[in-house]
């Protein structure tokens, strides 16, 4: 044992993934959207979708597979402190938001403006339990993998992914009625903010599931790292509350 | 071990596939500075065609102003977020963290590598502004509404800034957790390097603003492309809500720059004087840490004209000019750790003496401009121009450039040439100040900034002339430092482990360049170790 780590010390690491993300990244992010938006193009916008998305792709689940298979034996534990450090930067996106809102909230001469219809309740309550449901599902899933018990946790965490799907679900049901209703995020200011918030928080819960397929996929074959979960769950917490401040400022205040 | 250069590895030469797909911190920050350095040469590109447009009145290089929007564009964009940011949280930030605190590496190797990919994806996002149509046209600021109304594409400012953005949390989320879990025993808090203080501010920093900066450039891109209205007048949004938004990242952000590059700069005073750091907690938990804590209440100081309420302005006036303390301390624990020092002139050390000398123009420079009386003779002119480029863009410049030379044993495993390295400061030295000291003048007399032509002030004929002889001084400096870098590489003498007598961690625990994995054995210190040591050395 000792000889193979003197061994792997005296080499340089590699991993082609980050490169192989960033170059996906590159092609789904600036080019994709310039395309698309900016020249018009519906060939290339495609192609760089076309490059872009597989190779994301493809990087999470090498990035994902290294990780379980901890070739690079990087797995200390770090996780698990470096994600409240990631949450401050994610709540100040939102903080940001926030601010914005109410500074064009204040300026306006009334609010909502004329022609906002009031936007039913009952979608954001259901989709609140839904969302702190799902909390309490990952943290008896986390609980299940504590006890190594497998078949558990991967009910459980299937459960909250589930529920995640079911929200973003329910959350698209929403606008989709609102688009047939003829209201879309240029309508007015109300809706700019109705439409940005829900769907930047919407974009943090489709992140979320991805850490959680992450944690499930591997776990089928009986592979799972603590520090990972934990740190998902973690985030999927913050998900979870930031939801509250959200559903409260744009629904019911 | 038989490493040798750049191309360091356990065997001898060089293979790309240990390069670009490398996650070890030392190769990453090669990766940033040379990323780093090549948007510096291209912006100072930029500059160049800007200088010599302004050489005479009316057209010189182009009758289009279009044209000289885009280079200033590019100038701002690429020398702020591709140069200085990526330069000192980038470069320096992984050459030093891992060795000044005795770790292997940092704590999640691959996201390090992804951050400096990330990076890089950024300077492409930059360099792609030359080929594509309409490129950018809307300085480094993206104000609204006219970033929303041009033809120019203003998704890939946007997309720069989010692609930097992003690279630069990951690096703070990597680098803190790194610092606070990774220390060596006997690395103490009490005892860290000024540098790994300043960075962790910088970084601090960064994780609170960013995401602002953040906010604003999506909301600018969901204007112009998805039909919000966050900063149109006529559905009741607000231009001056983006110039807050982006203030409130932008000028903490050149705190993120400077206080890493003073850090850089502790090292070097520290080691060429030989003597312990003045004031050491004081520069710490007051000019340090008060410096972030008054970083977030500044800049409104950049809307005194733009309708910001006087009662505010008061306010601003007032934090504007304490931050001054806390900056101000840093300087004199500076001055300090020279005080009673074995001052050693080695290049390094001489680009520290040009940074006290053109940060103390750029500071006391800085002082008019907080007051807003002033400001409203002085907004909009050069002078502010000349003055954030003796404060950021050039004091700054001397520490990552002088910062590199007292790396260069460690990073290369080589010496370079003191006579190079001289002559290359002195050129620089001279031709920033050739350019930025009349550059004072000319904004005080009212030359107005942004302007690609001066019709209207022909008398300011001669002095902008002069002012471009003195730019082009600073690209020969450039120039003659870039040169004396590749004559080491070829020619230079092998490095020792501890060239300049340092008592830092990676000078004394390891050889240059480090081996992968950086120390020979876990680095376990001494009660009494302190990186700062030198009181048996005089």
């Amino acid at each position: 044992m000792e000889n193979r780590i003197t061994s792997h010390e005296a080499q340089w690491h590699t991993s082609v993934w980050p490169l192989v993300i960033s170059v996906g990244i590159l092609f789904l992010g600036p080019l994709a959207f310039s395309f698309h938006f900016v020249y018009k193009n519906p060939f290339l916008t495609t192609l760089a979708l076309g490059i872009g998305a597989p190779l994301i792709l493809l990087s999470i689940a090498g990035w994902a597979k290294e990780g379980v298979e901890d070739v690079h034996r990087y797995s200390e534990g770090h996780g698990i402190w470096a994600m409240p450090v990631f949450i401050l930067p994610e709540a100040l996106l939102f903080v940001g938001f926030f601010a914005a809102y109410w500074y064009l909230r204040f300026t306006a001469p009334a609010w909502p403006p004329p022609g906002t219809p009031e936007i039913p309740h009952v979608i954001p309550l259901i989709m609140t339990i839904i969302l702190i449901s799902s909390s309490i599902a990952i943290h008896i899933a986390e609980k299940r993998l504590e006890e190594d018990n497998y078949p558990g946790f991967i009910t459980w965490l299937a459960v909250t992914i589930a529920l995640g799907v079911l929200f973003l679900c329910l959350k698209g049901y929403e606008w989709s009625e609102l688009f047939h209703e003829g209201f879309s995020p240029s309508t007015n200011m109300f809706f700019t903010i109705f439409f940005s918030l829900t769907g930047f928080h919407g974009s943090h819960v489709l992140v979320g599931i991805g850490l959680f397929l992450c944690a499930l996929i591997p776990a089928f074959w009986g592979k799972a790292s603590k520090p990972f979960v934990t740190a998902s769950s973690i985030y999927w917490h913050f998900v979870d509350v930031i939801w509250l401040f959200v559903v409260s400022q744009v629904y019911f205040l | 071990m038989r490493e040798t250069g750049l191309t360091a590895g356990t065997e001898a030469g060089f293979r790309l596939k240990e390069w670009i797909f490398t996650t070890d911190h030392k190769r990453i920050a090669v990766l940033y500075m040379i990323g780093s350095f090549a948007a510096f040469l291209l912006a100072g590109l930029m500059a160049m065609l800007m200088r010599t447009e302004l050489a005479s009145v009316g057209p010189t290089l182009t009758d289009n102003p279009t044209n000289y929007n885009v280079w200033l564009y590019f100038h701002g964009a690429a020398m702020i977020l591709g140069y200085q940011i990526p330069a000192v949280t980038g470069y320096f930030a992984n050459y030093y963290v891992p060795l000044m605190i005795g770790a292997k590496d940092v704590a999640f190797p691959r996201l390090n590598a992804m951050s400096v990919w990330l990076f890089w994806m950024g300077i492409v996002v930059a360099l792609l502004t030359f080929v594509i149509p309409d490129p950018p046209d809307i300085m480094w600021t993206g104000y609204p509404p006219y970033s929303i109304i041009t033809e120019g594409n203003t998704a890939f400012y946007t997309f720069a800034v989010l692609l930097i953005g992003f690279s630069s949390i990951a690096g703070g989320v990597n680098f803190l957790t790194t610092i606070i879990r990774m220390r060596a025993p006997g690395v103490t808090w009490g005892k860290l390097n000024m540098f790994i203080w300043c960075l962790m501010a910088a970084f601090v920093i960064q994780l609170i603003f960013v995401p602002i900066l953040g906010d604003a450039v999506i909301m600018l891109s969901m204007d112009k492309y998805l039909g919000t209205h966050f900063f149109d007048v006529a559905a009741g949004g607000s231009p001056l809500l983006y110039e807050n938004l982006f203030w409130f990242y932008s000028h903490p952000a050149v705190y993120v720059i400077l206080l890493p590059a003073m850090g850089v700069l502790f090292e070097i005073v520290a080691t060429f004087s030989k003597n312990r750091i003045f004031n050491y907690k004081g520069a710490v938990y007051g000019g340090v840490w008060g410096t972030v804590g008054l970083s977030g209440v500044v800049w409104v100081h950049h809307l005194y004209v733009s309708g910001t309420a006087e009662w505010l302005v008061l306010i601003v006036v007032f934090t504007t000019l304490l931050i001054s303390v806390p900056v101000g301390l840093l300087f004199i624990s500076m001055v300090g750790t020279l005080y009673k020092g074995a001052i050693d002139y080695k290049t390094p050390m001489l680009y520290a003496a040009g940074f006290l000398f053109l940060f103390l123009i750029g500071g006391l420079t800085g002082i008019p401009n907080a007051m807003s009386a002033i400001y409203i003779h002085i907004h909009g002119t050069q002078w502010i121009v000349a003055h954030f480029h003796y404060v950021m863009a050039v004091s700054v410049t001397s520490a990552i450039i002088g910062g590199t030379y007292y790396l260069w044993p460690k990073l290369t495993g080589k010496m370079y040439s003191e006579t190079l390295g001289k002559l290359g400061f002195s050129l620089f030295f001279l031709g920033v100040n050739l350019t930025f000291g009349p550059w004072l003048y000319l904004g005080y007399k009212g030359m107005p900034r942004r302007s690609y032509d001066y019709s209207q002030f022909p008398e300011f004929e001669p002095l902008q002339r002069f002012i471009t002889y003195g730019s082009y001084l600073i690209f020969a400096a450039a120039l003659v430092v870039l040169a004396s870098w590749i004559h080491s590489l070829a020619k230079g003498e092998r490095a020792s482990a501890n060239p300049w007598g340092s008592r830092s961690l990676e000078w004394t625990h390891t050889q240059s360049p480090p081996p992968p994995g950086n120390f020979e054995e876990p680095v376990n210190l001494p009660e009494d170790w302190d990186p700062y040591d030198y009181a048996g050395n005089r």
